[in-house]
């Protein structure tokens, strides 16, 4: 470049380390959500013009309060001062502070529109295909690549392009997983696409975020997503396309009665089905395969922080999954859940509990995925969760909603009972 | 206020401002309307603050406790709903109905019940708003209302009816207005007084009613069909039955753009009349600063959709949109420069006034560049609906609009209650502001870059938010203190400020060459006005004898209406200095009353405001009706009928109230003829 470009190129070069001091001090573990990062090819998109924005922004930020700082030190009053003689105006200067910033903005608007197109280009064709499903207040993802139903944590193979098809069952949301990539909004009646490529992502949890407010709990509809190696991706299909695991894979304590199902004729189906798929899948489903994201690995970032509610508690004997099985079969919860595997659980509305088990969270996010807090959640999730649409189940509890306390719900016994058979389902 | 008001010689003998409750209530005095409009905009400010407040508490750290989801999401859809609707532009209301007839030289609006009207509906449209508090029902969809969640199936309460009535309600006021002051300005300038030579307020006030007039009716029609959504079972938005709800989302921002317009370029013509007065130097560049206000109102109808960038609109659409809207950078970009410009080379006087117009120029650039970071939309997609955004236009709307209004509250607190409010408190209500409302929304910048979504009642510990929300409640509560001092300015300068006199600014425009407060006709002798700063060309003559547009722009603009010459060649001040104080400028130090000086003024009448309450009681009946259905799909046969007994009651109470009040409105004449 001529000796010209120079001291704009060093006041650039300048800014944009200053920036990247700025972006390095807003990554990390410190500030886990931060859009500063560039593991996609989305963000690194974004990020380029970010940077451009805010640099001309800064740069037109410093001029002109500069300026005034200067002007209001220079031309304050003093003591004795003649009025000042009246300027209406230079046309010429007008003009060149009318030009300055139509030029900035040619340098602004000529990387958007190239980046409008390139984001929003069609995906490549092989894809990975994930349908997300809005839900007041939870998220629902399906592969359709490989039949897999789960809900509120997202598997990602790193380095392969994933193509999310948006949609809503209800209110407008907006899927955002800021460290990947932008949001793009879930429109009733609309199918919107969002597509990127976790290439230089590690082997690690990141948190999303329903941005479009959607009612009582839009601060609690959140999501887990994790990036996996293409061959620990593949295990988790695998074994997320099983049936439920209750019965046919190791019990979730030594000692329960697993191999006691409810129902015998169930029990056959289970272990027909879980052997079929077995048999199906590529990689063998082995203990010591991957089927799901490390509870001891998850980021700090990553863990629920909500105190449970005032007002709500759970005393109960350790439950047994066999017995919950039998309650949860014949209980409300068979009208909205689907548990692949229990031909009673065939429900459209509510989250997919076939693999309920190995997920690290409930409720969108909203607390851990243990015994206390699960117990917590079913009988009582609209104290748990503002607005919920799962109504309120246990014995004796109050329906914030209907205004009206339960007479006929589950006894804490019972609540243990189908926290056993759930935390089962791993 | 009233006492005040009269010069001593003629105080007991004149009564020219009558007291008492129903003085107000009957008024049709543009300045005592828009005192009404000032005081219950302030209130409303104060409300819509204590909103924000609360809001503030409850994010100060993670997990907040203070108040629950449902009422956290009423707050902030109230807190902005009450700031836009009953605050900032009703304050913005004061000013226009304040100003623009001393501005422009007239006796009143060119409606004065009309004026009174539109009043008495924004009132009791907010009262009608806010009573739903006491349901603990308040509106809680967002002040955007997104459908389908304002839809009956996932807000079936009566929360988003309130919102819903409310701004239809609201609406009225606003249209009914706009024209009124549209046809002001054009019909009822003194003579001489052509377009370009306009105060800058006007001017600012004249554009903004074009976009009232023209983005209100898209936002009634969108809450039409809400309404009949919601009452009447009509599918505009049920996507259950197929509706697009991109259908709201475009009315609304066709409307809510332009509102972005008409929340700040009031506060623009604040500043570029204010600046002047504190800085003794003319706007710099008045034609680019009117040209630029048109190309800003102008602009701002096509942008509406960068609002919609996450919706998927595809790569063409978001192209235009994000064009269009950086274009809006060059107007507003000039506006700035002309203001620092206007500055240069003057004198300038550190009064709080003027701080808080230095204040719009430092603080409304960093909104303005924040908007345009965000016009981008790629770059957009990482920002939309974080507290980026929060940041963005709290920075445009606190930062640009609230710092002008308050620079005009300064500059014209004499001029409407005769008393100076006090530079001392004044100044600490300057800084308290200014600090608390940098660190209150500085810090939301950040949040929401390291990815803080908006209307969350909540967030998780770990995220990297705490230091930065901590910091904005602070921030928050500073401003509250700060604000205390302008009420505590306000209540003490009414009492003992000190007296203003007809100009203690050293004003160059017309509402600065009568006394302080105005008497009630404004002007005894219309004045001729032969330039932009009347008062200027007789005090300064020798300053702005050189002023090229003040003969030039004379010969070039003079222009026959209707047979009657509007614009007057200008001899020049200094060559006719004695001309221009006797007989074309002159200033009126003596308050008389209207018998005195010969001038027939509109009666008092309270018919505006029976007109106003029985609409507002016809248009908020329906929510009879919303309780009848409840009850009758909760099989309660009797309670349904009584419900919609009360229904018809109202709604035809209110109509018969509202069609006879407006009947013996239309046919009681302007003026009695006794005078």
């Amino acid at each position: 470049m001529t000796a010209t470009h120079r001291p704009r190129r060093r006041l650039h070069a300048a800014l944009t380390a200053a920036l990247a001091f700025a972006i390095s001090a807003c990554s990390g573990d410190k500030y886990p959500n931060t859009i500063f990062e560039r593991h996609t090819e989305f963000n690194r998109e974004v990020l380029s013009i970010f940077n451009t924005m805010f640099f001309w922004s800064a740069l037109v930020f410093v001029l002109v309060e500069v300026a005034l700082l200067w002007v209001l030190w220079r031309y304050r009053r003093r003591e004795g001062q003649p009025e000042p003689k009246h300027v209406h105006g230079h046309t010429t200067l007008e003009i060149v502070w009318t030009l300055i910033p139509a030029v900035i903005l040619i340098f602004l608007a000529v990387p958007t529109v190239r980046a409008i197109f390139r984001t929003q280009a069609k995906a490549v064709p092989n894809a990975l295909q994930v349908q997300v499903i809005g839900h007041q207040w939870w998220w629902e993802f399906r592969y359709p690549q490989y039949g897999v139903i789960t809900a509120n944590e997202l598997y990602l193979p790193i380095g392969r392009t994933v193509n999310f098809e948006l949609k809503t069952a209800d209110v407008i949301h907006s899927f955002w997983i800021p460290r990947l990539g932008g949001k793009r909004d879930l429109v009733s009646n609309h199918t919107n696409y969002l597509w990127f490529t976790p290439d230089s992502a590690d082997e690690t949890a990141w948190n999303g975020s329903c941005n479009e407010y959607c009612g009582a709990s839009h601060a609690n509809m959140r999501f887990r997503a994790f990036t996996v190696t293409p061959a620990q991706f593949e295990e988790w299909t695998a074994h997320q396309k099983t049936p439920a695991a209750f019965g046919a894979v190791a019990p979730a304590t030594p000692g329960q009665p697993a191999t006691q199902p409810a129902t015998t004729q169930s029990a056959t189906t289970q272990t027909a089905t879980t052997q079929t798929a077995t048999t199906q899948s590529t990689t063998p489903v082995t203990a010591a395969s991957f089927t799901g994201w490390p509870a001891d690995r998850m980021p700090a970032y990553t863990e629920p922080t909500k105190p449970i509610p005032a007002g709500i508690s759970f005393n109960a004997q350790p439950g047994d999954p066999a017995r919950g099985q039998q309650i949860y079969s014949r209980s409300a919860c068979i009208g909205c859940h689907m548990i692949s595997g229990n031909p009673m659980s065939m429900g459209q509305i509510g989250p997919n509990l076939t693999h309920v088990g190995s997920r690290l969270t409930i409720g969108a996010g909203l607390y851990p995925n243990d015994d206390q807090h699960l117990a917590l959640w079913i009988k009582n999730t609209r104290a748990m969760k503002p607005g919920s649409i799962m109504p309120t189940l246990g014995k004796g509890e109050y329906d914030p909603i209907l205004a009206t306390t339960v007479t006929s719900g589950l006894t804490d016994q019972e609540i243990a009972d189908i926290v056993a058979y759930l935390r089962a389902l791993k | 206020m009233a006492t005040i008001a009269a010069t001593p010689a003629h105080a007991h003998e004149s009564h020219a401002h009558p007291t008492g409750f129903m003085s107000w209530m009957s008024t049709v005095d543009h300045k005592r309307i828009g005192t009404l409009y000032l005081f219950t905009a302030l209130f409303f400010f104060l409300l819509g603050g204590l909103e924000a407040e609360i809001i503030r508490m409850q994010l100060q750290g993670p997990n907040g406790t203070l108040v629950s989801a449902e009422t956290y999401n009423q707050l902030f859809t109230m807190h902005g709903t009450t700031m836009i609707f009953l605050a900032i532009m009703p304050l913005s209301a004061a000013f226009f109905n304040y100003l623009i007839p001393l501005q422009i030289g007239a006796r009143d609006v060119a409606f004065p019940r009309l004026n009174a009207f539109s009043y008495w509906v924004y009132v009791l449209g907010g009262i009608f708003i806010n009573l739903s508090w006491l349901l603990h029902a308040a509106p809680d969809g967002g002040w955007f209302g997104y459908a389908p969640l304002t839809t009956r199936a996932y807000s079936p309460g009566m929360n988003i009816d309130f919102w819903v009535l409310g701004l239809q309600i609201l609406g009225v006021s606003s249209l009914a207005a706009g024209f009124n002051f549209i046809t002001t300005i054009i019909n009822m300038r003194a003579p001489g007084m052509n377009l370009m030579r306009m105060p800058m307020f006007t001017w600012a006030a004249f554009v903004v009613q074009f976009l009232i007039v023209l983005a209100f009716p898209v936002i009634t029609i969108a809450l039409v069909f809400l309404m009949f959504d919601r009452f009447f079972g009509t599918n505009f938005y049920t996507t259950a039955a197929g509706a697009d709800p991109l259908l709201w989302q475009h009315l609304f921002w066709i409307f809510g753009h332009p509102e972005v317009y008409i929340l700040i370029l009031p506060a623009f013509g604040l500043v570029s009349d204010v600046l002047p007065a504190h800085t003794r130097k003319p706007i710099f560049g008045y034609p680019v600063m009117v040209f630029s206000l048109i190309l800003i109102a102008f602009l701002g109808f096509g942008v509406w959709a960068h609002h919609m960038f996450a919706v998927g609109m595809g790569p063409i659409a978001d192209t235009v949109f994000g064009l269009t809207t950086m274009l809006i950078a060059i107007p507003t970009g000039v506006k700035i420069f002309n203001w620092i410009a206007t500055m240069h080379g003057g004198s300038i006087r550190f009064t709080t006034a003027c701080l808080f117009c230095i204040a719009l120029v430092a603080f409304f650039t960093i909104g303005g560049l924040s908007g345009v970071m965000h016009a981008s939309p790629p770059a957009d997609l990482q920002q939309t609906d974080t507290y980026f955004i929060v940041a963005h236009f709290h920075y445009v709307l606190f930062g640009g609009s609230m710092m002008g209004l308050f620079a005009g509250v300064y500059h014209y607190f004499p001029k409407i209650t005769g008393r100076l409010l006090s530079e001392r408190i004044g100044k600490w209500h300057f800084w308290l502001t200014a600090i608390g409302m940098n660190l209150t929304f500085f810090p939301m910048h950040m949040s929401g870059l390291l990815g803080m979504p908006r209307r969350i009642y909540r967030y998780d510990a770990g995220q990297g938010w705490d230091g930065f929300n901590l910091a904005s409640s602070i921030g928050a509560y500073i401003l509250a203190v700060g604000t205390l001092f302008l009420v505590w300015n306000i209540i003490k300068s009414l009492r003992s400020g000190t007296r203003a006199g007809n100009d203690p600014w050293g004003s160059p425009t017309l509402e600065w060459a009568i006394p302080s407060p105005p008497p009630e006709y404004n002007f005894a002798r219309i004045p001729t006005v032969t330039s932009r700063y009347p008062l200027w060309d007789m005090k300064q003559p020798a300053l702005t004898s050189e002023v090229p547009h003040s003969h030039r722009g004379d010969k070039e603009m003079e222009v026959a209406v209707g047979g009657k010459t509007v614009g007057h060649p200008h001899p020049g001040p200094a060559a006719q200095s004695t001309r221009v104080s006797e007989s074309e400028m002159h200033i009126e130090t003596e308050t008389y009353t209207p018998a005195q000086v010969g001038i027939v003024l509109p009666d008092p009448t309270v018919k505006p405001f029976f007109v106003a309450l029985g609409m507002v009681i016809m248009l908020g009946s329906p929510l009879f009706m919303h309780e009848a259905q409840i009850r009758e799909i909760a099989g309660n046969a009797a309670g349904h009928r009584t419900a919609m007994t009360m229904f018809w009651i109202f709604v035809l109470g209110g109509a018969a109230l509202m069609v006879g009040s407006l009947y013996n409105w239309l046919l009681t004449p302007l003026e009695s003829d006794h005078h």
